[in-house]
């Protein structure tokens, strides 16, 4: 799954530690989610959305990788 | 709002004050022998197979309580360095708590299952005994290495967005 939140966090000027703060997690989850080493809950999919005024479709993206079982 | 079945922080601390001296008492009764005299003491049992005479069924015995001892603070001791929260106990280290958990059991009953056909008497006994401790051990193993790893794979990039 791909996702912007990097394009997000410069456009907003936060630190992946800030963002961390604000959602509630360690600095690295948000770390690991980036690097797209972890696969995210829906609930904090729509914290970070939140917090960036996006949707989490705007953010997160499935590749063709994903739908393969 | 997700419940969770963890200890407070604070619980690996104190898991850390009874796994030691259970620990040193486990070794030194496996190791020397050692049995502490004050500790014979009248117990209440549920089950005890009679040597020459009748099996006891919930009454009172005698016994020395050393290796009960260090067997209930080692359990409490690695129980509570194992499921004590992070300070940020967030989905991530959950996700590595239960795949450390995962693998743990795994290698734990692989162990045995390894004793069961390949070792007898009383070498598949002492496999037994630390059996019964060995899963939290893997666990706390795995758990902290993977979490060390991932705090190792932190790479901090606060200058670039600094306002």
């Amino acid at each position: 799954m791909k996702n912007h939140i990097r394009v997000e966090r410069a456009r907003m000027r936060i630190t992946q530690e800030e963002l961390a703060a604000r959602v509630q997690v360690s600095r690295q989850a948000i770390n690991a989610i980036e690097a797209g080493k972890y696969n995210l809950s829906t609930m904090l999919a729509l914290k970070i959305a939140q917090v960036f005024g996006t949707t989490v479709d705007a953010l997160f993206e499935l590749e063709p990788l994903d739908w393969k079982p | 709002m997700n419940r969770n079945y963890l200890f407070p922080h604070v619980f690996r601390f104190i898991g850390w004050i009874v796994l030691v001296p259970g620990l040193i008492l486990g070794l030194t009764h496996i190791l020397g022998g050692f049995e502490a005299t004050w500790l014979n003491l009248p117990v209440f049992v549920v089950s005890e197979p009679g040597f020459l005479g009748e099996d006891k069924w919930f009454g009172l015995s005698t016994n020395n309580l050393t290796d009960e001892l260090a067997g209930v603070m080692l359990i409490i001791g690695l129980a509570f360095l194992a499921f004590s929260r992070e300070k940020s106990e967030d989905e991530f280290i959950a996700r590595i708590r239960l795949e450390s958990l995962l693998r743990a059991t795994y290698l734990n009953y692989g162990i045995l299952l390894f004793t069961i056909v390949f070792m007898y008497g009383s070498a598949f006994f002492w496999v037994l005994v630390f059996n019964m401790f060995t899963i939290l051990l893997f666990f706390i193993v795995h758990f902290n290495l993977a979490l060390a790893k991932a705090r190792r794979n932190f790479r901090p990039d606060e200058e670039s967005y600094q306002g």
